[in-house]
């Protein structure tokens, strides 16, 4: 066989053009960090060119930025803040409305576990400050007056409060709504594969290439220990621990998610993870099966279809909803 | 017979030559280039350190509250000392894995581990 010119040269062409491209790659994947919201929200993203995945970055941390001065109670002028120091409640935003409509929702169908109206519990808690106390129990009946899943109602826009020393916190659920907001606009920008993580609420938008994305959950004892891994696409991942905030004393560890009915930080689960369509929603169940503890949680998540949950007992035991193991990789 | 398509002259092997040369060349250059598994530090935004995971190190790192002590070492890199008030970093453990996260909120410094495009790691995020 006799070699021909016309093939010699395409080969070399192709393999000049490979070259090429794993030096100059047209699609990659970039990763962004920044401090907002009180924590680390990291923004992954790929599928496109660079320049226009950095735009869309850009504007999806533009938009959570903007969510933190309208959900925080840190910011003076948040609507949060105006609620807290309103007698009977404000009128408040579209997002603060969803917020709160949300969170009212899993509050009623948790029978409180989840609770809206915590700012006065957790300022007295002190997990904010440099020494967190374990507060007294007459301290702890002040702050638990009023609080409730009917302490607050909404009215379109309106927000009303049942009493004038309510101080509503939206800790709970606002961090997943602006993921889910972010992830709103990485959409209208045409973005099709990513990762918005803030502080462990994440949604991972699409696939990696030719694969689903691959979710490590924290072992709530063993730091160093992955618990199971999930593969999810176009889902939530949001795990409440018992070990992410707690401090100690006499012995007594003491941590950050409490339970309204006492005012004490519930004890019947280790951690909690949730997969549903959308953070905010994943946010809220965490903490309202965290307090109900694996019985009363799991119950609480057949009330939610889109939702699937992992739960680590107090004694260490594994939970699951029936729908749990289509995430799960062999290990 | 052949035809002229399949006759190499000189300057054809001098063509191929050539285009075998830059290619070769340019993966060189990526093979030699190629980094491997690397803690990033930034602050404020910016890059303010980076180094290879397997080179053991201490290194401490200036935040507006003083400075934040990291390790790295064979269990991976992890915050051993900080001016934070409740130390929430030092309690996040080791961060060994593409894609895991160390921060001080308060010092504003991030520590991510980062690897080179395509490598492939357990898993993607660690939720927790």
């Amino acid at each position: 066989m006799s070699w021909n010119r016309p093939l010699i040269i395409g080969l070399l062409v192709v393999l000049l053009a490979m070259t090429w491209w794993r030096l100059h790659p047209a699609e990659e994947e970039i990763r962004r960090s920044q401090l907002l919201m009180g924590t680390v929200v990291e923004i992954v993203a790929g599928g496109q060119a660079i320049e226009s995945l950095e735009s869309a970055v850009d504007a999806a941390f533009a938009e959570i930025a903007r969510l933190d001065k309208l959900l925080s109670r840190y910011h003076q002028t948040s609507e949060v803040t105006r609620l807290a120091e309103s007698a009977r409640g404000s009128k408040v935003s579209v997002e603060t409305m969803e917020v709160i409509a949300l969170g009212l929702d899993v509050a009623q169908r948790s029978g409180g576990a989840f609770d809206l109206t915590l700012g006065k519990l957790k300022a007295l808690w002190g997990f904010d400050q440099e020494t967190p106390t374990v507060p007294d129990h007459a301290a702890l009946s002040i702050a638990l007056n009023g609080i409730g899943p009917r302490a607050l109602s909404l009215q379109g826009q309106q927000v009303n409060k049942r009493a004038p020393q309510l101080q509503v916190d939206l800790g709970g659920i606002a961090k997943g709504y602006a993921v889910d907001r972010a992830i709103a606009v990485l959409k209208e920008h045409g973005v099709v594969s990513a990762a918005v993580n803030a502080g462990g609420d994440m949604y991972l938008l699409g696939q990696r290439p030719g694969r689903a994305w691959r979710i490590g959950i924290q072992h709530p004892r063993q730091t160093e220990t992955v618990l199971e891994t999930v593969q999810v696409h176009d889902q939530a991942v949001v795990t409440s621990g018992d070990y992410e905030r707690f401090f100690e004393q006499d012995g007594v560890r003491y941590h950050h998610i409490f339970d309204p009915k006492t005012g004490l930080p519930a004890r019947g689960c280790q951690s909690v993870t949730i997969i549903a369509d959308s953070v905010a929603l994943a946010d809220a169940l965490a903490t309202a099966v965290f307090v109900l503890g694996p019985e009363a949680g799991l119950q609480l998540l057949t009330e939610y279809p889109q939702a699937e949950g992992l739960i680590v007992a107090a004694d260490g035991t594994l939970h699951s909803s029936p729908g749990w193991a289509r995430y799960r990789v062999a290990p | 017979m052949k035809t002229p398509w399949q006759i190499m002259t000189a300057g054809d092997w001098l063509v191929v030559l050539l285009l075998l040369g830059i290619s070769f060349t340019g993966l060189l250059w990526v093979a030699t280039t190629a980094e491997g598994t690397r803690v990033v530090v930034t602050s404020g935004g910016q890059t303010s350190f980076t180094a290879p995971l397997n080179q053991p190190r201490t290194v401490d790192l200036d935040g507006p509250l003083g400075q934040t002590h990291l390790v790295i070492d064979n269990q991976g890199a992890r915050i051993t000392g900080s001016p934070c008030p409740r130390k929430i970093c030092i309690s996040m453990g080791t961060a060994k894995q593409t894609g895991d996260l160390l921060a001080c909120v308060p010092n504003r410094i991030l520590v991510r581990i980062d690897s080179p495009v395509g490598e492939e790691a357990a898993y993607d995020l660690l939720s927790r």
